[in-house]
């Protein structure tokens, strides 16, 4: 019984799924087993079914909306204009957002190497917005204030 | 037919959208099969297949062609499948692995290869069991569902089915072989046929 329980398993296994061993086991053990050789029987009267079965089911239904539905739903998931554009090239604009501050930083160490001593800072300000304005070797540079960093 | 597949893959990268309906069209009855397999409810099914199609085509640009576009495709499906039902039916616990001896003893071995035979004539039992087929899956645990689906309908190798499902080969043949005896007792009773040791198979003991 216990033999029969450890070889069943064996059963429904295609060519070459099998160790030789477990096939030797396999085939001894049928040799002299009745009820594994039924067993065996029923998978190889089986076998297939499944598969007949669903694809059946699946042919019998009408599949005429399915692709539109398909290509609606990828349409939706895209998002639309420039977010969708985004949306698709995340390295190109992560490198597009990189710009400015790669930018502003390269100005800053301009300004230290030419200046020599730290660039002095102050803040002007004219109706409500604040203007920065850096002092440095070549005269003040006037940082424009941008209201929203994007 | 595969290059095919890959040159159909490589324009919709391109963002060719006629190229990839195509392979919707070409997929959509394999991948409804499968979730049905698994998900039972025919609407769910269609659901979970057309989520893989839009998924795939979000993750069209991370195909590199090492498996098969179908391959890809449906190891997909299958995760949202199985994602689907786990989900309906987060309570219940139905995924042990070890199985009883009591299942070898269902009785009736050799009465399906017996009734249905080599007969032609018997292929008629044998289409009527397949078209209930759906209903003989849906008596089967999940895990038995899935991996009966994806041997016979996909065709997975249990090497495949191994690291599909993330278990070791041992497991893949003993689960295998017991999700084949428990369909083939519940198509023995669609089929009215019934072992001779037992009067009524005990069924959906053990390990369901």
């Amino acid at each position: 019984m216990s033999d029969c329980t450890k070889i069943a398993p064996l059963l429904g296994a295609r060519d070459h799924e099998l160790t030789a061993a477990e096939a030797a086991a396999l085939a001894a053990h049928l040799a002299s087993c009745d009820r594994c050789r039924a067993i065996a029987a029923d998978l190889a009267a089986t076998e297939g079914m499944v598969r007949e079965g669903l694809m059946a089911r699946a042919n019998a239904r009408d599949f005429s909306t399915f692709a539109d539905e398909v290509m609606a739903k990828v349409g939706r998931a895209e998002r639309p204009g420039l977010f969708g554009w985004i949306g698709r090239h995340r390295a190109a604009t992560a490198l597009g957002t990189l710009i400015p501050v790669l930018a502003a930083v390269a100005l800053l160490m301009y300004v230290r190497i030419e200046g020599g001593r730290e660039p002095a800072l102050f803040e002007l300000s004219s109706e409500g917005e604040a203007t920065t304005v850096l002092q440095t070797a070549d005269g003040p540079v006037v940082l424009l204030a941008e209201d929203n960093g994007s | 037919m595969e290059a095919d597949d890959l040159s159909l893959v490589s324009k919709a990268q391109a963002g060719d959208a006629a190229a990839f309906r195509a392979l919707v069209v070409r997929y959509q009855r394999k991948v409804y099969a499968v979730a049905l397999g698994i998900v039972k409810d025919p609407d769910l099914a269609w659901d979970v297949a057309q989520d893989a199609f839009v998924k795939v085509h979000a993750h069209l640009g991370e195909f590199e062609g090492k498996s098969a576009f179908s391959t890809w495709l449906l190891r997909i499906a299958t995760h949202l499948a199985i994602d689907s039902v786990r989900r309906e039916r987060r309570s219940r616990k139905d995924d042990l692995d070890d199985v009883p001896e009591e299942t070898l003893a269902e009785g009736g071995e050799g009465i399906l290869a017996t009734a249905l035979g080599n007969d032609p004539r018997q292929n008629l039992l044998r289409r009527e069991l397949a078209g209930k087929i759906t209903d003989a899956l849906a008596d089967l645990p999940e895990k038995h569902r899935t991996i009966l689906v994806l041997r016979e309908v996909e065709g997975l190798s249990y090497e495949e089915l191994a690291e599909r499902l993330g278990i070791h080969k041992g497991t893949v043949m003993s689960r295998l072989f017991h999700a084949r005896k428990k369909m083939q007792a519940a198509l023995a009773r669609y089929a009215g046929l019934r072992p001779a040791s037992e009067a009524d198979s005990k069924g959906e003991e053990g390990e369901g």
